[in-house]
Parts: C-alpha cells; structure tokens; sequence
C-alpha cells in the first residue's frame, strides 16, 4: 500500500495552549482511517490541518510525495483533500445541482445543463436524490452524501469526515458505508473523526489515538479491542464501569405521579402524545431523532407553544397547566436541559461564575433585585465544586472549556434552580468518556433525591444503565412503555423503527 | 469588577480596542493641546464637553441597546422631535409641567412601540427603529409643528436660563452626562435586570430557557434608549434655545453609533458597558472638535472618523485573533 498522505512532527499551539503535540501521521491508498479521543484530544485540530483549515505551528507534511503546506482550504481540495463538514458549506436555498457545481459556475449557467449532468454523476454514484430539490427539504444524510457527491466531482483522493454518522438513521448508515465502500474500492482514503467507537471498531481498517494532543497509538484495527482502544484514550481502565447495565434489583420504583401529558400536539412534530411521569426515578425517553421528542420536552417545559386548538393537556402535581413562555414553567419547577449546548444552552463569551448566576438570578429565589460579586463567586465555588468542573477559575470563560465541562455547566445552571422535574435532552452528547460517567452519576444522584428525572437519549447502552422506566418515542408519539428488567435492546429498538 | 479601578489599563492583559482607543484619545488630546492654538483654552474646551456630553448621552442609550443585541435608528428622531413638540407646547400656553409629563409619555410610548415591535413582533430591530425614526420625524414635522425650528419662548427665562447655567464653572450638562452615566453603570453592573440584558445579549434562546424574561426587558432597553434619547434632546434645546428638527438629516446618528461601536461594544451583543462609550465619545469629541478649529470640511471630517474606525476596529481584530472556537455570529 502507497502512503499517500504523511506528517512528520506536527504541532499547534493556540495563546499558549496546545492542542495538537509533535503529532505523527500516515494515511495509506483506500484505508479508512479512525482517528479517536476524548474531547479535547486534538482530533479536530489534527484533521483540519490536514484540510488547510488550520495551519500547523511547526512540523511537516508530504501528500503523494511532495512536501506541501496548504494556506487554504480551496488549495487543500485542489490538490485532492476535502474535508465534510455537518451540513454546513451547502446553501440550502439552492438545488441540489446547483451545490454540487457551487463554486465551478461557468459566466453564464444554464440550470437545465447542470441538472442534467448532475442527475448522470449522481447516478454514477448510485444515490438517488432529485438533482432540483432544493437543499433545505434533504434530510441529514442525503445532505452528507451530497457533501460527498461534491468532493468526489472535484477528484478528492482523502476525504475527511468529522462525526459523518451523528446524525444519521440505521437506515442512512447504511446508505452512507456503501457509498464509502465504492469510494475505497476506487482507491479514495478516508479519515474519520468519532465518538462512537463501537462504529470505528467495526468499520475501519486503521485506528490513530489522541490524547491531550499527543499520539498514543496507530494500530490496525483488528489487533485492538474496545477495552483497550477506551484504555488509551483516557488513560486508565474505565469501559467496564462506563455503560454497565442497571441490574434488576437496582431500579427505583415509582414516586407520585408529577406531570400527565394527555393527547398533547405541536405542529407535525408531536402528535397526540400520552404518557405520564413519575418522582424518585429516571425515565428515559428513546426514540432516533426527528422522532418528536425534543419537541415533546421543549413543549412540557414552555420553550414551545403546543397547538393552540386541540393541542391536548398537561397536568403538573395535579393542576393543568399551559405556559406561555419558559419562566412560567422554570417557576413551576420544570427544567429542560437542551441537546444543543452551543445556540441554546450557555453564555459562550461569559464566564462560568457568570453563567451560574444568570441560572440563580432568573429562578426566582434571588428576590432583590441588585447583584452582589461576591454571591457570584460564593455561588460559581460552591457548585463548581459540587458537580466537579475543571478549570483553572471561575474567571474562564465557557468557550474555552471542553465539552464535558461545558455540559456540566447546562446541568448546574438547572440544578440551581431547585427542578421537581428535570428533562436530559442527550445529556452526554459531544461529551469526553471521562464525564460521561460523572453526568451519569449526577444524574442518579437526583433521582435518589426524589425528583423526577427524565432522559431522552437515542444512545442505547445509556438507556441500559439509567433507565427505572424506558418510554420509546416514535413519528412524535410515545409508542411503548417498557420495564428494563427482561427486556432486550433488540425490543426497544423494533419499537423505535417499527 | 473595574467600575472604579483601573487594573485593566495596565500591560500583561492584552492591548484591546478599548486600550487602543483610550491611548489615540489621550495621545490625541495632548498633541492637540501642544501644537493646535485655540484647543487647549477654557472657552474651547467647554465647547468640546458639550459635544461630548450629547454625544455620550445618546451614545449610553445607543449601548444599551446594542449590549442587549439590538439597535435603535430612532434616536435622533425623538431627540429632535420631542425638544421641538415641548418647546411648541410651551408656545401654545402649555404650563411647563404638563407639557413635560405629556412629551415623557410619547417618549415612553415612542420607545415601547419600538421595543414591541422588535420583541413582540419580531421584526429585525433596523428595521423596525429606522421605520419608528422616520415615522416620528414625519408626524412630528408634518402634523404637530409648524416649522423646522423651534424656539423656546423669551418669556421662560428659568428655562433659557438653564442653558447656559454653569455650576462651578462646568456646564450644567457635564453634570447631567455624569448622572446619566452613572445611572446606566448602576443599571448594568448591580442590579439583576442590568444583567438580563447582558445575558440576553450573548445568548438570546440560552436566555429564554433559563426564564429570563427576555421579551419585557427589550421593551425596557428601547424604552431607556428613547428617554436617553430625550434627555440629549433637552440639552440640544436649552444650549441653542431653540430645536432645529433638521437635525435629523445630519450624521450624528452615525456618530452614536461610530462611538458606541469604536469603544468597544461589539453589535454582536453581550460585551463591553457605558465606560466604553465613554471612551468613545471622548476619542471623537476630541477630534471632531480639533476639525472644527483647523476648519476641515465635513466631507474631510467623515474621511477621518471612517479611518478612526477602521484602525480601532483592524487593530482590535489583528491583536484578538478569533478563530473558529470563539467567533460569533455578527462579531466584528
């Protein structure tokens, strides 16, 4: 096998901190290479290097034998590397066709031309998509293929692809590894950047392993198993602890029964949804995404209006309620902790003492109505250490924390406000292993302490170790009701899919 | 935090846009003050505060906004139009008092429609404020006052008065422009609604979730904004004893918003507070003031405070890197 890519001694320093440490790399003709590590590891940094995103402090890179070094990303894919970002360099006020040949118009375009053209590579490529639909109306993985569709047309020989399967169904998995399979057999490398290792074990052929910035080991895969693949990313033994199933005795029985969704609608997201919800134990919520339960969640706690005729009920501790807007709720004692930390959850350019305060002065136990520093920094000590933040002080800014520790701060600003009732939307999502285990501990410390919990996830092995109670949601419904004793993750999944 | 002490002037945490304008101001200043005759008199220099003072009031109003992620093109309408709608009150017999309350009503109502409008309506907040601007400068001038200028009456000699009282030599409006400036800085930094704009600034959807009520302190903010607004209108009005609504078609919009963006309040929210806009204003007084005395055209004078702009706003970027992790939306 030809090397095609190589580097040699490769580092970035960003103010100081380094996030990428004397790293060195090969990537061989048609491999599909993993690269994993927690948050933080220096996997993105790494990647976009090698994409021209980012330009390297020090070290060397050769591609096809020549020493290069990419002052851009338009000089990286002209030379054969292209990088597929989440959905994000597609314009989706645009067709299909018009995306795939954005950047390479001719003066003057004719539409019918390009979609013609569009529709023969597409084919060639065996996916099926309407070279005039416009972007907006693709699903995730149509629009990752498109993403793809689009380096291969400029002749990419390295893909690189940041979490290409977050956000994809089983079924567009699917759809998604043959394309990579017909991309390797025509000699493309690929790089992927994962999360989910359980995926990496059984698809790539090589696996590099980061951590804190520095390599600590390429391997072929078949010579690594999962404990120790965990083993090197973090840099102790803790895969066994980290999703054990709850065993039979463990799970909490039910409280009083706190909120009651009756029929409840919003839009074509949620329809007709019943279930109910209970103190002193974790429910978790399964169901992939677009299954309605965000939406579900973000209606019970106020962030969305449900329909306004026909939307159904919710009764919380008895009384019906229907909140307006979020505080309403927050003061009902409902929190929702979002999926989607970065637009929604935290204050990015504040800093972590800010951020706990904004939780404290908004949940109305705070009732005077002028702030004190020194309630601020009381307050950031006090649940910094409670929830095990690390960093250097209260002073730094949540931008700059790794994604552990800025989840950690979404769960402490919603601890702050005292719930009865706390809503997990993928509590763990972009979260290093290490503080997998710590949110989970958290999680069941609050359920010991009588609130009612419940945790949407769509990440099995989570559903097996937190779950008192699994609802399974599906076309923004709950469809089945399941006890984890007995049940198999085969059941819940059918119900999900099915 | 450095409301009152100056740790953050010192070297070792970085030369920000905000160091960068202090240093041009004072650099500015006594370069003026040696080489220019006539700046540095005490006639010259009452002048410059004057400048500064309207500025600097309506640039704390214009912050305020700003911080909370909005903007607010009215303010020079209702600077303009409420002087001049009191002052043709007063005209028409209205006693002082009652003319007041019912222009502070409009005001309020002026600055609540804009903050509904934005909040409640959701409509962009250029939109919706250049919109609100030009409709009060078109109702005030078409259907409430007769002409472009207004007078104040001779017979209100405590009002006339007022314009040209001066406490200890200062002028009465450096008095007012520090008042202001500390009612905004109390606002922001020690009491629990100051902070919601802050937060709402940053995070506006992070900000709702918590519970903050994100919709009822946009329409606060608009509402400060145009009484803010209304205040640097009286000055106007009491210093030349009349109000010419043409005011409105000058620049001095965009030098408010020239000032609250070159101190460093970032229009992608959330940042900086009015000591910032008072660096601004001071920085831009300075200079405007200097063009004056050297009698530079105003198309030169627009020249300059673009390449002020462009340097603080360059200097920022090229010293603050923003890379990929810490870039926003809107940032500049």
């Amino acid at each position: 096998m030809t090397v095609v890519l190589s580097m040699e001694k490769v580092s970035k320093r960003y103010r100081g901190a380094t996030a990428v440490r004397d790293v060195d790399f090969e990537l061989l003709e048609g491999e599909l290479h993993s690269i994993l590590g927690e948050n933080g590891a220096g996997k993105s940094t790494l990647t976009k290097i090698m994409a021209g995103v980012v330009d390297p402090s020090d070290g060397t890179m050769r591609y096809r034998g020549r020493e290069v070094s990419f002052r851009s990303p338009s000089e990286a894919l002209s030379a054969g590397i292209a990088m597929v970002f989440q959905e994000t360099s597609l314009v989706p006020s645009m067709t299909v066709s018009q995306n795939l040949y954005l950047g390479n118009e001719k003066f003057l375009n004719r539409l019918r031309g390009i979609n013609i053209s569009a529709q023969q590579f597409l084919q060639s490529l065996n996916f099926t998509v309407d070279p005039t639909a416009l972007v907006a109306t693709l699903g995730a993985a149509q629009r990752q293929m498109l993403e793809i569709a689009r380096a291969v047309r400029l002749n990419a020989r390295v893909l690189i692809f940041d979490e290409p399967t977050a956000s994809l169904t089983p079924e567009e998995k699917h759809h998604f590894f043959a394309l990579i399979k017909r991309l390797r057999r025509e000699g493309v490398s690929l790089v992927f950047i994962s999360h989910a290792l359980e995926e990496s074990l059984a698809v790539s052929d090589r696996i590099t392993i980061l951590r804190d910035g520095e390599r600590i080991l390429t391997d072929e895969t078949r010579n690594l198993d999962r404990r120790e693949v965990v083993r090197a990313m973090v840099g102790r033994s803790l895969s066994d602890t980290l999703y054990q199933s709850k065993s039979d005795q463990d799970i909490r029985p039910a409280g009083e029964r706190i909120l009651d969704v009756q029929d409840l609608s919003m839009g074509a997201a949620v329809k007709n949804n019943s279930f109910s919800i209970f103190s002193n134990q974790i429910t978790t919520i399964f169901g992939l995404v677009g299954s309605g339960r965000t939406e579900t969640a973000k209606v019970i706690a106020g962030i969305y209006k449900r329909d306004f005729a026909r939307g159904g009920q919710i009764r919380f501790r008895g009384k019906p309620v229907r909140y307006r807007v979020p505080s309403m709720a927050v003061s009902d004692g409902i929190v929702y902790v979002t999926e989607d930390r970065k637009s929604e959850g935290f204050f990015d350019s504040m800093s972590i003492a800010e951020n706990f305060y904004a939780a404290l002065l908004s949940s109305g136990l705070h009732r005077r109505s002028t702030v004190s520093m020194r309630e601020m920094r009381d307050l950031a000590r006090k649940w910094r250490g409670e929830i095990g933040i690390r960093a250097i002080n209260d002073d730094a800014r949540v931008i700059e924390l790794s994604g552990g520790n800025q989840q950690k701060i979404v769960i402490g600003k919603a601890l702050i406000r005292t719930p009865r009732l706390i809503i997990f939307d993928e509590p763990t999502r972009g979260v290093d292993v290490a503080a997998i285990d710590e949110i989970h501990r958290l999680i069941q410390a609050l359920a010991d302490n009588g609130l009612a919990v419940v945790v949407i996830t769509s990440y099995l092995p989570e559903v097996r170790k937190l779950s008192d109670r699994i609802l399974v949601c599906r076309q923004g419904r709950i469809v089945e009701e399941f006890s984890p004793a007995g049940v198999t993750d085969e059941d819940i999944m059918f119900a999900a899919v099915h | 935090m450095g409301a009152v002490s100056l740790h953050w002037l010192l070297p070792g945490k970085g030369l920000t846009q905000e160091k960068v304008v202090v240093i041009m101001a004072a650099a500015l200043f006594i370069g003026f003050s040696i080489f220019l005759t006539g700046f540095f008199s005490v006639s010259n220099l009452i002048g410059l505060v004057r400048n500064i003072c309207v500025l600097g009031i309506l640039g704390v109003g214009m912050g305020l906004v700003i911080i909370g992620r909005g903007i607010d093109l009215s303010v020079v309408s209702v600077l303009a139009i409420s002087a001049a709608y009191f002052i043709e009150l007063l005209g028409q017999g209205l006693p002082i008092w009652s003319g007041f309350l019912f222009v502070l009503m409009l005001v309020i109502l002026v600055g609540a429609i804009n903050g509904f409008l934005v909040a409640y309506g959701e409509i962009p907040p250029i939109f919706a404020t250049l919109a609100m601007g030009l409709f009060v400068y078109g109702f005030g001038r078409s259907q409430l006052m007769g002409q472009d200028v207004a007078f104040i009456p001779p017979e209100f000699t405590t009002l006339l008065a007022l314009g040209t009282l001066k406490l200890w030599g200062v002028p009465l409006e450096v008095f007012v422009f520090v008042a202001v400036c500390l009612v905004a800085t109390v606002f922001l930094k020690f009491t629990k609604f100051g902070r919601y704009v802050y937060y709402i600034g940053d995070n506006f959807a992070a900000a709702r979730n918590l519970g903050i009520p994100v919709r009822p302190m946009l329409v606060l903010q608009y509402v400060a904004c145009a009484l803010f607004a209304s205040v640097a209108g009286a000055i106007v009005a009491l210093n030349l004893q009349s109000m010419n609504t043409r005011i409105v078609n000058s620049t001095l919009l965009y030098d408010v918003i020239l000032i609250v963006v070159l101190g460093g309040i970032g229009l992608s929210g959330g940042k900086g507070g009015i000591r910032n806009v008072v660096f601004g204003a001071l920085l831009i007084g300075i200079l405007v003031n200097a063009m004056t005395i050297l009698d530079f055209e105003d198309t030169h004078q627009n020249l300059i405070k673009a390449l002020i702009l462009l340097a603080a706003i360059m200097t920022d970027t090229l010293l603050n890197q923003r890379d990929e992790q810490t870039e926003k939306q809107g940032d500049i």
